[in-house]
């Protein structure tokens, strides 16, 4: 199981996710834009579209006078993959917990009821 | 739900005594996880996790180390950390059993936490942000949406 801790720790503080959310609702959005929706500077956000940006979550482009960003679904999707994918993986584990501790308990009761 | 815990839960037809000797011993833990299991399984036994054709060279060590064992309520382990290093927040996951009677079996809860202390410290610093932020309400109904798009692309 291969986790990709950057991307992870990218999408897992809250004023990110809330920036992903509205560059998804929006279409797209500048340090600017996206600070009038936040409790942060745009300095602040600024930062944080660096991070999101190094692993791939976001673009920009340079069209205007500040910088365009846009969500990069593909990325996005690859990170919630991966945590669906963890989820998945404990599902099975404790499916065999559940199967091995279930077997052993059965064997232990035949055991005493038959002395 | 903080986003990088995995929360689960599930309901055994079994006592707590058999359920904790499953989740925490290395011979019990080879059934269900991983190919190899060498350690102690005592508070602070460190060891290792083997996934694949360990035995002929082949294959992935992890390191494990047991943080807690109270039988037959609660077991919890660290791993992935690097050879060498002692298991602690930042460097590893953390993954806690706890055991509950219920009717005549058991309840079996598992967390695993870290993946977001893991990977970079501006995590930690962006956490002071306040919690109030709603994204999540926002951002989770989309989800199922874009995990669809890549489907069976997923790594295993």
């Amino acid at each position: 199981m291969t986790v990709d801790d950057d991307l992870w720790s990218a999408v897992g503080d809250p004023t990110r996710r809330r920036m992903l959310d509205l560059l998804l609702s929006y279409g797209g959005g500048t340090a600017t834009s996206l600070s009038e929706h936040l409790p942060v500077t745009r300095q602040a956000v600024a930062k944080h579209l660096v991070v999101l940006d190094r692993v791939g979550l976001v673009h920009g482009t340079s069209t205007g006078r500040e910088r365009q960003f846009r969500v990069d679904e593909a990325q996005l999707a690859r990170a919630v993959a991966q945590l669906a994918d963890v989820g998945a993986a404990w599902d099975a584990r404790l499916r065999r917990i559940k199967r091995i501790a279930e077997t052993i308990q059965r064997g232990r009761d035949t055991t005493s009821e038959t002395g | 739900m903080e986003f990088g815990t995995i929360e689960r839960e599930i309901h055994v037809d079994a006592a707590p005594e058999v359920v904790f000797d499953v989740v925490s011993s290395p011979e019990h833990l080879r059934g269900w996880w991983p190919d190899e299991a060498d350690y102690p399984a005592v508070p602070g036994g460190a060891g290792r996790i083997g996934f694949g054709d360990c035995s002929r060279g082949g294959g992935t060590w992890e390191q494990f180390t047991v943080v807690d064992a109270v039988p037959p309520r609660h077991f919890s382990f660290r791993w992935t950390h690097e050879e060498g290093q002692v298991a602690a927040a930042g460097n590893s996951f953390l993954v806690v059993f706890t055991i509950e009677p219920a009717g005549s079996g058991t309840l079996l809860r598992m967390t695993e936490s870290g993946f977001r202390e893991r990977g970079w410290d501006e995590a930690k610093v962006a956490a002071e942000y306040a919690e109030h932020v709603s994204g999540w309400d926002f951002f989770l109904p989309r989800l199922p949406t874009y995990a669809a798009k890549i489907g069976s692309g997923a790594q295993a």
